[in-house]
């Protein structure tokens, strides 16, 4: 064992001499497969570039950089800055959701970008991006993603059922849901009219907060010194959502994920599912699914949430790290007109780029039926709040709804209980 | 009076070197690997931490922590009762299943194409047969439903449905527990001998009374164990209800365990986290002491 | 008459009851190793399709390509071998010191190590981390033990927290009790050896049952444990462990598209180490009856 021990410490300290003098940077992404990788085709040609590909192209241009990709799984990236943090040896950039950048924020994880990064994004970034990435009044990042929600709901039986359109606001939704319910000969049902979201916090959380917004509500106080959802209105737009249970449009073993076999009418979806839509309706796809505001209940609202990159404030080469984090998502490409960041998410990763100029110059994919909608939508979103203990205040807010969803508790008893929970963490920290 | 037995003395000694001597190993184990982990962790339960701060200026706040979790936390209270729930019910099933097989498969032709049925499930990693009876218990396209219906049983959401979640979890338990105890009765059962059966057969007790009265006591100190291992094993369950349960209202299904990891790693809440852990311990404690006195007044030897 | 007819019937009751149960237990596996050689489609359908059409052989490359099999499987090994030689010997050694010796604290120290399983294992996840990240020069630490991982991402960090086994020292002194009279320990000792050659020439050969039975049970435990191997391969990914690989494996594919890709996956991490591990159960039932668990 000793022996062992010893073969290893000369190991590393052989590799550590042999990386003398050069920078490396490890970045820690929630991507995958060929997120990271490209997608290639049937004989092995690049078809669209993974992230890996630009990594190894800044590489190439600057040689005495080296980075080192780490692919998490998304239920466990904030865990692994946790325990990674506590040996000390973290990543240098994160690709963080904005939730977790404030927690890290909080906890002085991160490192302030320089002055022209923040300057560059608050000039050149859609409004919801620019707000999901500043927290207590500081940009800490560049944003990558932009993501809000829509209304998605299927054409076919859309019409089957005799109408044309999708509802426009929420009552009409709450009357279109049980139209479009089928039934089997046993009384169990085979096609829902609607499904809510559900599964982790953001799911049952943002399309609440999409209502509420529609009807004037908010969620929290400014400054988050107070939760503001036991108000009437926070409680008139989850009594909305019931209504839908209560005539029989849905219930809570409806699952959005059926949408993809064409047994559920409409869900309140984000951009992200286009790609499994693609492949489930292949090339009926066009024809089937179609993309719509989110039904009001007062005038169109939705909710946005960002990621952005960040810096570790243990980074070593901190300047190293946002220039290429810059090279990555600032530097326009000159015979695109685009950002390559704008092209990775628009291209292989099927996400809405936040970039006001990759928004403008990527018509191939984000003019599609499916996205377009949601960034004409972007003018209506309202960024979800960058609360500190935000997953916990969500899950909170998502427990005390799926209750209510199943019928154990009425929405006031549902908004009360999480306001008087939330108010409790809250005092916490501001 | 000094020289009164120098061997003894000597032995006595001599005895407890050896003593020492063999078991410093796991002494030296225990030292590092669970004085000082068992030591942080208990100091940990009495700040706020989150984890990223510098534990030295994370707030000490005594026994806050210990107080939310038994006044305010819904949510630990119910996972507290799932957790005991879970344990019983599992153990209780998984034992009395085990027991019975193990009974019928004595007297079987090719048992051990039987033993190796019931003894996969004990080999595979717990995520693997979560995410397949995930799969199984999908209300869609899952195999059971599909069996069910044939029977003229409505679909039914195993997983989602509050009332049935915690449930449908404890069948897959109980479904990949039968094995170990399975085969450590049979190992006791033929350490029985034939000649109790025998006798008792004369005296005209059937089948049952045989069991009752024969095989029963002479189990006990077997009960014993796979009940205390089993139920050990019961509260610490974690990657099977986490992998099936994503859906479910939490309150309706989330045990100690689960709710531990999800305090610290996604509330960012270490301290109660921590906490949390040491009040299963002293319920586990609990239990299993009043599990063993319940046994020991049957007279049992060896066990503490 | 009456009383064959009546064990007859009782025969058939128990075998058709028997029948049921076994189906039902091989069912899932079943399930698994047919879905894994369907199609998308086939997968999806309604009504389940139970056999596929074709069985997409290929689905299994398809996966072993994405999935790094082998260091999932090299990993598990090795830890799974480790920590069960390391047990076994412990256990041993423990064990008979508990049943043979007397000394000071024995009592006490007995309920110690028992007391040790009762602790929830979240308890040491972030201790034992801290600390063999903070391991004096090793892994890039200076003397004090930072700046460096120290032994994270070394596959000792999956072993050492696991090299003793209160279980398995409990068995081992339950055999010992039972299966070593006294006057044997006298009679070496009588002729001259020491209490640690007696152990080795004279103890140990005896005790293969218990050992065998401990180290198999050591090793599948070992096998199938996943918390510290996915808190550990969130910082060292080379590291993960067969379990971990299979939790990741649900990453690797996007769950909603691929579920039989998935599956194949799973078959391939589930099929070989069963059929061994079975093939080994004749020494874990043997080993069990001596540990006096059937007095």
């Amino acid at each position: 064992m000793v022996k062992r021990l010893f073969l290893i410490s000369l190991l590393i300290l052989g590799l550590s001499i042999l990386s003398w003098g050069s920078i490396k940077l490890v970045m820690a992404v929630h991507w995958s497969d060929y997120q990271v990788n490209g997608v290639y085709d049937k004989n092995g040609n690049l078809v669209s570039k993974g992230l890996k590909q630009y990594v190894d192209e800044y590489m190439h241009l600057n040689p005495d950089v080296k980075i080192e990709i780490q692919s998490v799984a998304f239920d466990d990236y904030l865990k692994k800055i946790l325990i990674t943090h506590m040996s000390g040896k973290s990543a240098d950039v994160y690709l963080l959701y904005s939730l977790w950048g404030v927690q890290l924020v909080d906890s002085g994880i991160l490192n302030v970008p320089p002055r022209y990064i923040s300057e560059d994004v608050k000039k050149n970034y859609v409004e919801s991006a620019i707000k999901g990435t500043t927290i207590n009044n500081v940009i800490w990042g560049i944003p990558i993603e932009v993501d809000n929600y829509a209304l998605v709901y299927n054409k076919k039986l859309l019409k089957e059922a005799g109408y044309s359109h999708p509802p426009k606001t929420w009552d009409e939704l709450v009357e279109m849901a049980p139209k479009l319910i089928k039934k089997d000969n046993k009384g169990a049902v085979k096609q829902y009219g609607f499904a809510f979201l559900a599964g982790w916090d953001s799911a049952v959380v943002h399309p609440y907060l999409s209502l509420l917004y529609s009807c004037g509500g908010k969620m929290l106080a400014p400054g988050y010194k107070k939760c503001l959802l036991n108000s009437p209105e926070a409680i008139k737009a989850l009594n909305e959502e019931l209504r839908v249970f209560k005539n029989g449009g849905t219930d809570p073993s409806a699952s959005v994920w059926n949408f993809a076999q064409g047994t559920v009418a409409m869900i309140i979806m984000a951009p992200w599912y286009e790609s499994s839509l693609k492949i489930a309706f292949g090339d009926k796809f066009a024809e089937t699914v179609g993309v719509a505001p989110i039904p009001y209940i007062d005038k169109p609202a939705n909710v946005s949430y960002a990621w952005f990159t960040g810096v570790d404030s243990t980074c070593k080469h901190k300047k190293q790290a946002w220039k290429f984090l810059s090279w990555l998502c600032s530097e326009i490409q000159p015979n695109t007109k685009t950002t390559r960041l704008g092209d990775l998410m628009a291209e292989t990763i099927g996400a809405i780029p936040p970039r006001i100029i990759d928004l403008k110059n990527h018509p191939k994919q984000l003019e599609d039926v499916y996205t377009r909608t949601f960034i004409k939508e972007l003018k209506h979103s309202i960024p979800e709040p960058n609360v500190v203990q935000g997953a916990e205040i969500k899950t909170t807010l998502m427990n005390e709804i799926v209750k209510a969803w199943h019928g154990e508790q009425t929405a006031k008893q549902a908004l009360e209980k999480a306001t008087k929970k939330i108010n409790e963490i809250l005092s916490e920290y501001y | 009076m000094k020289n009164k037995n120098p061997n003894i003395l000597t032995m006595k000694r001599k005895e407890t070197f050896a003593g020492y001597f063999f078991i410093s190993p796991a002494l030296l184990f225990y030292s590092i690997f669970f004085i000082f982990p068992v030591t942080f962790s208990f100091l940990i339960s009495f700040k706020r931490w989150n984890m990223l701060r510098p534990l030295s200026s994370s707030p000490w706040i005594g026994f806050r922590n210990y107080i939310y979790l038994f006044t305010r936390d819904d949510l630990f209270k119910a996972s507290l009762i799932n957790s005991v729930i879970y344990a019983f019910v599992t153990v209780f099933l998984t034992l009395s299943i085990a027991l019975l097989i193990a009974v019928v498969l004595l007297n079987i032709k090719y048992a051990v194409v039987w033993r190796f049925i019931f003894f996969a499930p004990i080999v595979t990693p717990q995520v693997a047969l979560g995410i397949v009876w995930g799969y199984l218990y999908d209300p869609n396209r899952g195999l059971l439903n599909s069996i069910l219906s044939f029977f003229g049983i409505p679909t039914h959401h195993w997983l989602t449905d509050p009332s049935l979640a915690l449930f449908s979890v404890m069948i897959t338990a109980v479904w990949a527990g039968i094995g170990g105890p399975l085969l450590i009765f049979t190992a006791s059962l033929k350490g029985i001998p034939d000649l109790y059966y025998d006798a008792a057969k004369i005296d005209g007790a059937n089948a049952i009374k045989r069991f009752w009265y024969i095989t029963l006591p002479l189990l006990r100190p077997t009960l014993l164990f796979t009940i205390i291992t089993g139920l050990l094993g019961a509260w610490q369950v974690f990657d099977l209800i986490y992998i099936m349960t994503r859906n479910a209202p939490a309150e309706s299904v989330w045990v100690v365990s689960l709710y531990m990891y999800q305090i610290a790693f996604q509330s960012l809440r270490m301290g109660r986290a921590s906490a949390a852990a040491f009040i299963l311990f002293l319920i586990v404690l609990v239990i299993t002491l009043i599990v063993l006195r319940i046994f020991k007044k049957g007279g049992i030897e060896g066990y503490e | 008459m009456n009383r064959k007819r009546k064990r007859l019937i009782s025969r058939i009751i128990i075998y058709i009851i028997l029948a049921i149960i076994g189906i039902s237990m091989i069912l899932p596996f079943v399930w698994l190793v047919s879905s894994s050689l369907k199609t998308r489609a086939e997968f999806v359908a309604k009504p389940p399709v139970w056999i596929p059409e074709k069985a997409q052989w290929n689905n299994y490359p398809k996966v072993i390509k994405k999935v790094p099999f082998l260091k999932y499987y090299s990993n598990s090994l090795i830890v799974s071998l480790s920590v069960t030689l390391c047990v076994t010997i412990t256990s041993a050694f423990a064990g008979f010191a508990f049943a043979k010796y007397n000394f000071k604290f024995k009592q006490f120290l007995f309920s110690f190590f028992l007391s040790t399983i009762m602790l929830p294992a979240f308890l040491f996840v972030v201790p034992e981390y801290f600390m063999f990240s903070k391991i004096p020069l090793i892994g890039g630490n200076s003397i004090w033990g930072t700046g460096g991982y120290g032994l994270l991402h070394s596959r000792l960090v999956l072993i050492l927290p696991f090299i003793v086994n209160s279980w398995g020292i409990f068995l081992a002194r339950q055999f010992y009790i039972i299966s070593i009279p006294d006057e044997l320990l006298q009679a070496a000792r009588i002729d001259g050896a020491s209490e640690f050659k007696i152990f080795i020439k004279l103890i140990i050969p005896i005790s293969k049952p218990v050992l065998a039975t401990i180290a198999i049970i050591t090793f599948i435990t070992q096998w199938n444990y996943l918390f510290w191997p996915l808190v550990i391969s969130s910082s060292a990914p080379e590291l993960s462990t067969l379990p971990v690989g299979m939790k990741m494996l649900a990453m690797a594919f996007d769950p909603a598209r691929n579920q039989q890709l998935i599956l194949a996956g799973l078959t391939i991490g589930i099929i070989p180490p069963s059929l061994i591990f079975i093939l080994f159960q004749k020494y874990y039932v043997s080993g069990i009856g001596m540990t006096g668990l059937k007095e």
